[in-house]
């Protein structure tokens, strides 16, 4: 255990935990821009500076480790007025279109360009130096004008999706993020999970399919569990006048935390499409008990109830057993099912039918 | 760009092959993006992306590299020559048109225009400006592919192109006052002959360090009080024996001979002219950690160097004072050499490690500092060439001897280097604790006819810019409290006519040119310090111009991530401390 002060306060901590950790834990507020708690500390925006007594330089909280005896103010004049020109550098090659940005509300620059009261410098680049929405791919917007170069979306592509698509290049003035050897995200083997999107902290990344649609404060946020798969990941569904316009991902998942695949977080259109099952539909001659006909009108599929299909299916299960045997029929489940239903699937087909004729598509 | 679906492709056989012969090394990535260089001209994004899948590495991170150092690009290329842009260069380039100019230096010609001046003169060429290329005697200097050529202008260029390369620094004649210890062979031996080391006393020190226990060496090196010559002093035994103490083993040593600091020479000169004496100082050092490999990081623009190196290892090799069981001894010991490949901020330790590791060369984070973490991970010493050349002398003859050579606080010797108006510019080597008069007077030869002392800048780029009133104050590691700083020992004088304004704007174009990106500060600090520096040199300063300039320079100073960016506001406050009135004559055009 090791004594330290914050900003006059008095707190005893372990050793080997950062000032930012020791700061959150007892309520200080310290800002950050490239740090995230998912991912490993960088020390690159200098946003989280403090002063620690005795020490030439200001110390980037989220990386500096606690010691002995450190005293530490969060909150000093050149502390302030430092993250303060942080800021200033950093709007001053940002375009200034805050009212039409997408992320306007939930961008964390703009948090901080309110904290600190910045005023955007005069001189700088002013977000005119590269094309907008400059990736071809369906499903990440593209926009460098608007990157700060904090590398989250780096990082969040290297340690929690694994796939080494974004890196940095060139450097000084000029760098900015480049997927793979300067070509488009596709091409980098890119697999849309749009984690770098949910970790990108202005609009520099954002989401294509619902650009425009709505900003952050338009929408009702409603937690959700994923269905496609059995893991079982839970996100928010991003809802704006009873429809579902888009999928943001909810820090707070047990299962998953801020990480979500191409499915998950994009596969969201199938919700209000017009081609969507949203009753269970059989071939007429088996609703009307006629002679099977491939063609024509007995062939069509009509809308039923779920009970007069479940039926249908019941029957054609027992007359098949009665009249073929039990293991003349197989069952396939499903991965998109809960384990619970894998277990009763399981039953019906070594119970009820009789077969041990039973797989799962998770095993082909 | 385009979206089409990714149809597997082979890696071109030919990229295959290149990284065969690197044994698919990660860590030869730089060497392997070289060798596409020079094959192609340049790198397409298809061969890069080729060379990532033969290293298993992914396709940004090679490209990150070829787009981060110099050496390296995209774009095709003819021939390259790399024409010099660092301060010294510059000066000297101005020097003539200055004097027609009747007193302002900010008729120095701009990157630009040297580009297009050369490009006229050597159309056969691609020219390239580049950061100072560490041929400061020999400027204006340039790079003729890999050869360094210098002093020469854009009207010898026909001379260029038959091979002529200007004239070479001879430093074998001793300055008066001059005190020669690593230096002290210069010219007395070639140094492409292992046979006259020896009889010089060469591999001595090593020989001398075998019957002893790496203990004694370490103690001896701490007693010795050598301070590391990189600039920051730091004592080199006590660097060592953090190392030695690691339990973790391999342990490893590393020579930092990335010397890309405008005003530095000297690392090149003590390669040229005695490259076996910096070989037994790794030796050593390895003996006395207990490493049995070492690196030599050498900037990309040495090559004539680093190939001396090579030759000087194939040498000891062959006398096994390299290699399995040296002299019997059972120590065995490595040496490699390792080209970068043209980024000042690789000769900060951790970002040097970081390019020997086939990296961008980025700075980490400290703590963990390298003695515990540092090359693979694991313990390694970073020193300077000119500590490990100070090296052998001390294990040779006691650290007492070392300690009394001179009567200066700061044991031992410096090589320094002096430039500008005087009338000798060049190396020399000498005691701590000169005074910027005896180094301007006595070794220099005094300022040049018509040329009275203005300003000097101490140290190295990143070193103290001075005026009259610091000339009697003694120099040493310590003497930057006073406002002078010794750094890697270089001095640049400069006379009357020379714009302090316009001399700060130089120093903050390299800053600039060279600021890795990482941080927030440095990338844009140093770009917007350049912007104002740039319109106050051209006489459209506008108006608290200065006081941003001190604004930013805290900033530079407070929040920056590495030892670059913390020293940029060196220059920057000590010219605004001197010569504020300068700046603010510069605000109003």
């Amino acid at each position: 255990m090791v004594n330290i002060t914050i900003d006059g306060q008095c707190i005893e901590t372990e050793a080997g935990k950062t000032i930012l950790q020791v700061a959150k834990e007892n309520g200080i507020q310290i800002p950050t821009l490239c740090y995230h708690k998912d991912l490993s500390p960088t020390g690159n925006c200098r946003m989280c500076v403090v002063e620690v007594k005795g020490g030439r330089f200001l110390q980037a909280a989220c990386v500096t480790q606690v010691w002995e005896g450190m005293e530490i103010s969060t909150v000093s004049e050149r502390v302030m007025k430092d993250r303060k020109l942080t800021l200033e550098f950093m709007l001053a090659n940002h375009p200034l279109d805050c009212l039409t940005c997408d992320v306007g509300g939930e961008c964390e620059l703009q948090d901080l360009a309110y904290d600190y009261r910045v005023e955007v410098p005069s001189w700088g680049a002013k977000g005119t130096r590269y094309p907008v929405d400059s990736d071809p791919n369906p499903f990440v917007r593209v926009d460098f004008n608007k990157c700060i170069l904090c590398r989250r979306c780096v990082q969040a592509c290297a340690e929690i999706q694994v796939r080494d698509v974004w890196g940095v290049a060139k450097r000084g003035f000029e760098e900015q993020i480049v997927a793979g050897a300067g070509t488009t995200m596709l091409e980098a083997r890119c697999e849309s999970c749009g984690q770098c999107v949910a970790y990108c902290p202005t609009g520099a990344l954002s989401n294509k399919m619902n650009y425009g649609t709505a900003r952050a404060h338009q929408v009702k946020k409603v937690t959700t569990t994923c269905s496609y798969c059995g893991v079982g990941c839970q996100f928010d569904l991003l809802v704006k006048n009873d429809k579902v316009i888009g999928v943001s991902s909810n820090p707070d998942a047990p299962v998953n935390g801020m990480a979500l695949c191409v499915k998950g977080r994009y596969g969201y259109d199938y919700i209000h499409h017009h081609d969507r099952l949203l009753k269970p539909r059989v071939r007429r001659y088996l609703l009307e008990g006629v002679k099977k006909e491939r063609t024509g009108s007995p062939w069509d599929w009509v809308e039923t109830e779920w009970d007069t299909a479940l039926d249908i299916v019941a029957k054609k299960f027992k007359e098949t057993r009665d009249a073929t045997g039990a293991d003349t029929l197989g069952f396939l489940t499903s991965a998109k099912c809960l384990n619970e239903e894998n277990y009763l699937m399981n039953k019906l087909a070594r119970q009820v039918i009789g077969t041990n004729n039973i797989d799962h598509c998770a095993r082909l | 760009m385009t979206n089409k679906t990714q149809i597997y492709k082979p890696i071109s056989p030919e990229i295959e092959e290149l990284a065969r012969e690197h044994h698919q090394d990660r860590e030869a990535a730089l060497e392997l993006l070289k060798d596409i260089q020079t094959r192609h001209a340049g790198l397409s994004s298809a061969a890069i992306t080729d060379a990532a899948r033969a290293l298993r590495l992914p396709p940004h991170q090679l490209y990150g590299m070829a787009t981060f150092y110099s050496m390296l690009s995209l774009e095709e290329r003819r021939k390259v020559l790399r024409v010099c842009d660092g301060p010294v260069c510059w000066l000297k380039r101005a020097s003539k048109p200055r004097r027609r100019a009747k007193g302002t230096a900010t008729s120095a010609v701009s990157s630009d225009q040297l580009i297009g001046e050369w490009t006229e003169a050597m159309p056969e060429y691609t020219v390239e400006r580049t950061s100072c290329l560490g041929l400061c005697d020999r400027a204006p200097a340039i790079l003729v592919e890999d050869e360094q050529a210098g002093p020469v202008f854009a009207k010898d260029a026909e001379k260029v192109c038959e091979g002529w390369r200007g004239v070479p620094t001879d430093y074998s004649k001793e300055r008066k006052g001059e005190l020669r210890v690593m230096t002290a062979l210069i010219g007395k031996i070639d140094p492409d002959s292992l046979a006259e080391a020896l009889e010089h006393g060469v591999y001595d020190g090593l020989k001398k360090a075998l019957q002893t226990q790496p203990g004694a060496v370490l103690d001896l090196v701490e007693s010795s009080g050598l301070q590391g010559r990189g600039g920051a002093g730091f004592p080199v035994g006590r660097k060592w024996k953090f190392v030695a103490n690691e339990k973790r083993t391999p342990r490893y040593i590393v020579c930092n001979a990335d010397e890309s600091e405008p005003l530095i020479f000297k690392d090149r000169v003590l390669i040229d002219t005695n490259p076996h004496q910096l070989l037994e100082g790794l030796l050593i050092a390895g003996f006395a950690c207990g490493a049995s490999e070492a690196w030599i990081y050498i900037r990309g623009e040495y090559e004539y160097q680093a190939q001396r190196l090579e030759n000087a290892i194939r040498q000891a090799e062959s006398q096994n004072l390299l290699g399995e069981n040296i002299l019997g001894s059972g120590f065995s010991f490595k040496i490699h050499i390792h080209r970068g490949a043209g980024a000042y901020i690789c000769g900060e330790e951790t970002a040097l490690i970081e390019s020997l590791e086939g990296k961008r060369g980025e700075p980490r984070l400290r703590p963990p500092f390298p003695p515990t973490y540092g090359f693979r991970g694991q313990p390694t010493a970073v020193n300077n060439v000119e500590s490990f050349c100070a090296v052998p002398h001390i294990v040779r003859n006691g650290a007492d001897w070392w300690r009394n050579l001179t009567k200066a606080a700061a044991p031992g010797t410096k090589v320094y280097m002096v430039l500008g108006h005087v009338k000798n510019p060049g190396l020399f080597e000498a005691p701590f604790g000169l005074t910027l008069r005896q180094i301007i007077d006595d070794f220099g030869g005094g300022m040049l006819p018509g040329s009275q002392f203005n300003f000097a800048l101490c140290g190295g780029a990143a070193g103290t810019i001075v005026n009259e009133s610091l000339l009697d104050t003694p120099i040493d590691f310590a003497s930057a409290q006073k406002g002078i700083s010794l750094g890697a020992g270089s001095f640049l004088v400069c006379d009357q006519n020379v714009s302090p304004v316009a001399f700060l704007r130089e120093l903050l174009h390299f800053f600039a040119a060279e600021s890795c990106g990482k941080c927030t500060p440095c990338r844009v600090g140093t770009w917007r310090a350049l912007e104002i520096l740039n319109r106050m040199a051209e006489g459209k300063g506008m108006k608290d111009d200065t006081e941003e300039l001190a604004t930013l320079a805290d900033l530079l100073h407070d929040s920056s991530f590495c030892g670059l960016g913390q020293a940029v506001p060196i220059p920057m406050r000590s010219a605004l401390a001197h010569f504020g009135a300068e700046f603010v004559k510069a605000e109003v055009s």
